[in-house]
C-alpha cells in the first residue's frame, strides 16, 4: 500500500492538537457517515505481534482475561469475548508441511496467524435477534451494542454464526468489537488497524476493500500461492446463508474450519421458518393420534 | 479438595473494599480511577451497581474525585465497582 497523501504533511513526533480526519494520514481515507466502512485482514501478513489485541484493549479500557497459559501455542487469549475484542489465532499445521514435519522446505512456515474479529455482517444475525433495539447499525455501516438499552437477553449470542458475541458475567450485558465507533465518529481509524505494524489489518471503505483483496489474492497466485482465496468477500466462502458480505473480511490460505471459522455460515432467522413449520406438524401430529386414539375407545 | 470450598463456605462472601480517586477514562460501563499515588485501576460496572454507564462520562469531563465500593474480579486484571459516589478532597 502506498504512503497515504497527506501522510506527509505532519512530520513532527509531538502534536498540540488533534489531527482533522486522521484516517487520511494512517488509512488513506476520509471517513464519512453514509459510506461503508470494514476490515479486510491479509493473514499472509499476520506475523501473531498481537499488536491489534493491545491497541483494542487499551483504547477501549477493557481488561486483560485468562490469566495464566492456555497450552494452546503461543495464544493465551483463547477466543473471542466480552472482554477481547480481537483475538490473535496461533494455527500450528501438523501434517504435510507443518510445523511438526521432521523436514521442512526453507523458508516455508507451517504456523497460520489470523486476527479474528467481528465480521459486521452486511445481514447482522445478532442484530436481527436483539428484542431491544440495543445492536443496531451505524452510519458507518458497522454493527454496535448499546450499552444503556442491552437487557443482557442473551439472544444475540447464539444468533451469531461466528461465535463473536459474549455476555459479560459482571455487568450482565453483551459485548462485542464496535469497529471503534466512537473513533471513526472522531475521523480516526480503528485502533487495531493502526497499530497493526505489517498492515495485515487495513480499514477502510467496503468497495476499496475488496478490489484491493481481489488485487492480493492475484498477486498472490501468480507468486504460486495458489490455495489463496477469500472468506466473507462477495460471492466467496463466507458470505453464504443470506449473510451478504462480511464488512471485516479475510485473506486465508487454508479451510475455514482451520481458522475457527464456519465454512457456510447462516443467518439464525433462515431457521425460523422450518422450525415453527415442523413444530406445528408435530403438533398436528401428535393431535391426530390423540383423536385416533381416544375416538377408538368405546 | 473440599477445603477450599469449605473455607470459602466459612469465609461467605468477599468483602467489599475502597478506594479514592479521579476518574480519568470511560469507555461504556468501563473507567479508569488513578488514585492518590498516581496509580490507575480498572474497574468495570456491576450489574447490581446503582450507577448508569451514561452517568460516569460527566465525572471524567468534571476530573471528579469519587470513592468507589468494588471487589476483585475472577480471572481479569481490574475490579467490580458496586458503587460509585462522588467524594471531597481530604484536607492537607
Amino acid at each position: 500500500m502506498d504512503m497515504p497523501a497527506r501522510a506527509a504533511e505532519e512530520p513532527q513526533s509531538r502534536l498540540d492538537r488533534m489531527i482533522p480526519n486522521e484516517s487520511e494520514l494512517t488509512a488513506g481515507v476520509r471517513i464519512e457517515p453514509g459510506k461503508s466502512y470494514g476490515f479486510f485482514t491479509d493473514t499472509t501478513l499476520c506475523i501473531g505481534c498481537k499488536a491489534c489485541e493491545v491497541a483494542c484493549k487499551e483504547w477501549n479500557n477493557l481488561p486483560a482475561d485468562n490469566i495464566g497459559l492456555t497450552g494452546q501455542s503461543y495464544d493465551n487469549t483463547g477466543a473471542l469475548s466480552a472482554n477481547s475484542w480481537r483475538h490473535v489465532n496461533f494455527i500450528e499445521k501438523a501434517g504435510a508441511c507443518g510445523v511438526r514435519d521432521n523436514t521442512q522446505a526453507p523458508f516455508q512456515s507451517g504456523w497460520l496467524m489470523m486476527s479474528d474479529v467481528c465480521k459486521h455482517c452486511h445481514n447482522a444475525p445478532c442484530l436481527e435477534a436483539c428484542p431491544t433495539g440495543a445492536l443496531f447499525r451505524t452510519e458507518f455501516d458497522t454493527v454496535v451494542v448499546q450499552q444503556d438499552i442491552c437487557n443482557g437477553c442473551g439472544y444475540c449470542v447464539p444468533a451469531c454464526p461466528f461465535g463473536v458475541v459474549d455476555l459479560s458475567e459482571l455487568d450482565g450485558k453483551a459485548h462485542k468489537c464496535t469497529l471503534c465507533y466512537d473513533r471513526l465518529k472522531g475521523g480516526l481509524e480503528p485502533a487495531c488497524a493502526k497499530a497493526c505494524p505489517t498492515d495485515s489489518i487495513q480499514f477502510g471503505e467496503l468497495e476499496d476493500l475488496q478490489e484491493r483483496a481481489e488485487k492480493r489474492v492475484a498477486q498472490l497466485h501468480e507468486l504460486g500461492a495458489a490455495n489463496a482465496y477469500l472468506y466473507g468477500a462477495p460471492g466467496s466462502p463466507g458470505a453464504t446463508g443470506d449473510l451478504g458480505h462480511l464488512n471485516a473480511f479475510f485473506l486465508l490460505t487454508d479451510r475455514p474450519e482451520t481458522y475457527n471459522l464456519p465454512p457456510a455460515p447462516t443467518r439464525a432467522a433462515n431457521r425460523v421458518a422450518p422450525s415453527l413449520g415442523t413444530g406445528l406438524a408435530a403438533m398436528a401430529g401428535l393431535a391426530l393420534a390423540a383423536f385416533a386414539i381416544l375416538s377408538g375407545r368405546d | 479438595m473440599a477445603f477450599p470450598l469449605l473455607r470459602m463456605q466459612l469465609s461467605g462472601p468477599v468483602a467489599m473494599r475502597t478506594m479514592e480517586g479521579v476518574v480519568t477514562i470511560v469507555q461504556e460501563g468501563r473507567f479508569q480511577l488513578t488514585d492518590d499515588d498516581g496509580v490507575s485501576h480498572l474497574f468495570l460496572l456491576s450489574h447490581r451497581a446503582a450507577v448508569e454507564p451514561d452517568q460516569l462520562p460527566p465525572l471524567q469531563h468534571h476530573q471528579a474525585r469519587v470513592r468507589v465500593h468494588y471487589t476483585p474480579a475472577r480471572n481479569l486484571i481490574g475490579f467490580v465497582a458496586h458503587s460509585v459516589e462522588r467524594s471531597e478532597m481530604p484536607a492537607a
